[in-house]
């Protein structure tokens, strides 16, 4: 996992612990690139220091030890509210402000940024078209939208001032599958277009597998191995291969298994 | 002469004493919003101030009114005149039920919201004032419901100390053992609370969140 | 640099602050209207107030069937007001324009001073200090003064000849002497008196609650009591009134009160209350008193009826 850092390296990871006030370790000795344009996904299980990985990036949580960069910079060196808007957070129960309309709710930091009111207005109009929204669900409050299209709005919330960055945190894990499966072709449709450093957290290998450029496993606070999707099936890692195994039973159908 | 055609009688008395009543209650109720509602935020933001700040509300709530106007009469300055020390009495009265909404209405907000909002990049006082206010707008009424519903009832007591108001009536009727005169000030005070109650129930209805 | 950071959000709370002037302001606005309101000033009447015991009771109705009377005024009552300290605090709050007093509550109670002098020297220094003070003014005395008063039976004074506590103190040593709890406990009551006169009684006197002293006195279990110089009982059950001929007693004189403000404001008023000037002696008030505490008449036809006789109305 040395890799040398080079200019196309936005996210470093340097030998990062996060530890609990009572002392337990959620991470410890973390070391990790994230490339320009690359999708990251950080694979594990609940526990496994994933979602604390990403919170470190924007700097919701603060890191006990080592030191975490963006592009360059260190996080504690950088004034974090400008950090924050530079990079787009998106969440499992999306967090959207019930009070606001979608269009309030996506043209907020562009708003607190300063922007004048037709750029708000024209940038919103485009990040609806964006994610397949009609502009009239625009003045529609959250509580009046399915759970597929309020995360479909959190989205655009995160584009809205076109940061470079992104980060998910089991953005469709809410959702049922069908929407899930549409909401991964739409992000990678996005993806393709836009072309943002991504780092997507997730417990779904199938998920991983699909949305990925490289996928970290993590366990127990511990970075595992990272590996492009067409590795991944291929490792001889132990974790990395029971993880294939518990997706191949899964697909096989319920009738036909403990045959093999 | 029944009891409407006394008030018919002496309107203009019971519309003195009417307005000198909403005259206490509002100074008051102000006051303890513009105290109460920044002391709610400091102990919602900081947990560490929560138990002070609701525990003295709170003592102040225990002590009866009529021993509070009676400890607060010797101090100079207060002491000099009754309706400021009425204010005082029922603005510290009033604290406890706005600051502990404040506080609930702050900390009951969705904390994926709360957590949407910083990861976006909203600074503290823009979370606080585009997002956490506005959504505790009607729990933090509801407060301010209560502390003046309260404060009408505290403000009959305050005529007993020479603050005037519609207690003066009720005083007065019970010295003179008058019945008109106790109603005629019972009534509109009674009046008044209700009025209260149901007008800023309403606002608080149509301020939810949904 | 958490400095800058701290510097960084003290500036964005500054910025949203700024960004609601408008809300700010207005509040800011309507508080201050609210703060400096005061109550509604009366224009065209005139607000009367009287504390909650009878002989007020008698003197503002006096007072405000003189001033409706004599002047165009609208006269209101409010009376039975629970003691001196609310009646001061309407008066400052404007909420009453006069009330009856009395010399020596107002300079003990209110400007909280010790007592001394005459009664010309306490009321006109009560009148200085109220005019100063207070933007209060004293109309000139009914004529009467209701202070603590020592009573003994009618038979006894005659027959002893006995018009002043002097001379009664040299029969004190064989009565027993009555009194109410305040009297007693009192530093210018009870102990203050018998240092004065040098009063020396058989036995210490009995405490009594104060209504029945009188019958007390009457049926011979005690020989001499503490009332008040114009209660309504003392003619009626042929008492008599000893004579504070050394002054222990400070005066209390029954006054108005009255608001400069609106004096300025219905200069009729003024005549009208000098007009009442010196016209209640003790005895005219203990009559009174007696007329709505004895025979339990309409404190409106008692109060006409005085003015009539007195050809004020």
């Amino acid at each position: 996992m040395e890799q040398h850092a080079t200019e196309s390296t936005v996210i470093e990871f340097r030998d990062v612990a996060y530890t609990l006030p009572n002392h337990q370790r959620l991470l410890s000795g973390l070391n990790l690139q994230v490339k320009r344009g690359e999708t990251l996904v950080l694979l594990g299980r609940s526990g496994s220091g994933k979602t604390t990985t990403l919170k470190l990036i924007n700097r919701l949580l603060i890191p006990s030890a080592g030191d975490v960069l963006v592009n360059g910079s260190s996080t504690s060196k950088t004034d974090v509210i400008q950090l924050r808007r530079s990079i787009g957070y998106v969440i499992q129960e999306v967090g959207l402000f019930p009070h606001f309309t979608v269009e309030k709710n996506i043209g907020l930091v562009p708003r607190i940024e300063g922007w004048p009111a037709d750029r708000i207005r024209g940038r919103v109009e485009e990040l609806l078209q964006m994610v397949g929204f009609e502009s009239k669900l625009g003045s529609r409050y959250p509580h009046e939208l399915s759970g597929g299209q309020r995360q479909r709005v959190g989205v655009a919330r995160a584009l809205a001032a076109d940061p470079a960055i992104l980060l998910m945190d089991e953005p469709f894990g809410a959702l049922d599958a069908l929407t899930r499966d549409q909401l991964q072709r739409e992000f990678l449709a996005l993806q393709q277009r836009l072309n943002k450093t991504v780092v997507f957290v997730t417990h779904d290998l199938r998920e991983a597998l699909r949305l990925g450029s490289r996928i970290a496993l993590m366990e127990t606070g511990r970075l595992i191995t990272v590996l492009p999707p067409e590795d991944f099936l291929r490792s001889t890692d132990p974790l990395a291969s029971a993880y294939a195994q518990a997706l191949a039973e899964a697909s096989v159908p319920a009738a036909n298994r403990g045959t093999s | 002469m029944n009891l409407f055609h006394f008030i018919l009688q002496n309107h203009e008395q019971v519309l003195e004493l009417t307005l000198e009543h909403l005259w206490l209650v509002g100074v008051s109720t102000l006051l303890a919003v513009l105290i109460g509602i920044p002391l709610g935020i400091v102990s919602a933001r900081w947990p560490a101030w929560n138990r002070p700040v609701l525990g003295a509300a709170n003592i102040i709530q225990t002590i009866p009114s009529l021993a509070l106007f009676g400890f607060l009469l010797p101090v100079p300055w207060l002491g000099d005149r009754a309706d400021r020390l009425a204010i005082l009495a029922l603005t510290l009265y009033a604290l406890l039920p706005v600051i502990r909404n404040t506080y609930t209405g702050i900390r009951g907000v969705d904390p994926a919201v709360v957590e949407a909002g910083r990861g976006m990049g909203l600074t503290d006082s823009q979370l606080l004032l585009q997002v956490e206010l506005p959504l505790s707008m009607s729990v933090i009424l509801s407060g301010v419901r209560v502390a003046v519903v309260v404060s009408v009832g505290l403000a009959t007591i305050a005529a007993a100390i020479g603050a005037g108001g519609l207690g003066e009536f009720i005083f007065r009727g019970l010295a003179m053992v008058n019945n008109q005169l106790i109603l005629a000030g019972a009534i509109p005070a009674a009046i008044l609370a209700l009025s209260a109650d149901f007008g800023l129930g309403w606002i608080e209805r149509r301020l939810q969140p949904r | 640099m958490k400095q800058s950071r701290r510097g960084w959000e003290a500036y964005r709370a500054v910025e949203a602050l700024f960004k609601a002037r408008w809300q700010i302001s207005i509040l800011l606005l309507l508080s201050l209207l609210l703060s400096s309101c005061s109550p509604p000033s009366h224009n065209d009447r005139i607000v009367i107030g009287s504390k909650n015991f009878t002989e007020s009771l008698i003197l503002g109705e006096l007072l405000a069937q003189q001033i409706e009377a004599h002047s165009q005024l609208k006269v209101e009552r409010r009376f039975y007001l629970a003691g001196t300290y609310i009646c001061q605090q309407a008066m400052l709050a404007g909420r009453i324009d006069i009330y009856p007093e009395y010399t020596g509550t107002a300079l003990t109670a209110i400007l909280k001073q010790q007592v001394g002098g005459d009664k010309q020297q306490v009321y006109q220094r009560v009148k200085r200090e109220y005019e100063n003070h207070f933007g209060l003014t004293l109309g000139p005395p009914f004529g009467f003064n209701d202070s603590f008063a020592l009573e003994i039976r009618g038979e006894d004074a005659r027959r002893l000849g006995l018009k002043t506590l002097s001379q009664a103190a040299a029969y004190a040593p064989q009565w027993r002497a009555g009194f109410g709890y305040e009297f007693m406990e009192r530093p210018d009551g009870y102990a203050g008196l018998a240092a004065a006169y040098d009063l020396h009684f058989a036995s210490p006197p009995r405490v009594m609650d104060l209504g029945l002293l009188a019958p007390a006195l009457k049926a011979r279990q005690i020989d001499i009591a503490a009332g008040n110089t114009t209660d309504g009982l003392v003619p009626a059950l042929d008492l008599f009134v000893l004579e504070d001929d050394r002054h222990y007693f400070p005066p209390y004189e029954a006054v108005a009160v009255i608001r400069q403000q609106a004096l300025q404001q219905h200069p009729q008023v003024a005549q009208a209350v000098a007009d009442l000037a010196g016209k209640i002696s003790d005895q005219e008030m203990q009559k009174l008193n007696y007329a709505l505490d004895g025979q339990h008449r309409d404190v409106k036809d008692v109060a006409q009826e005085f003015l009539r006789s007195k050809g004020l109305l």
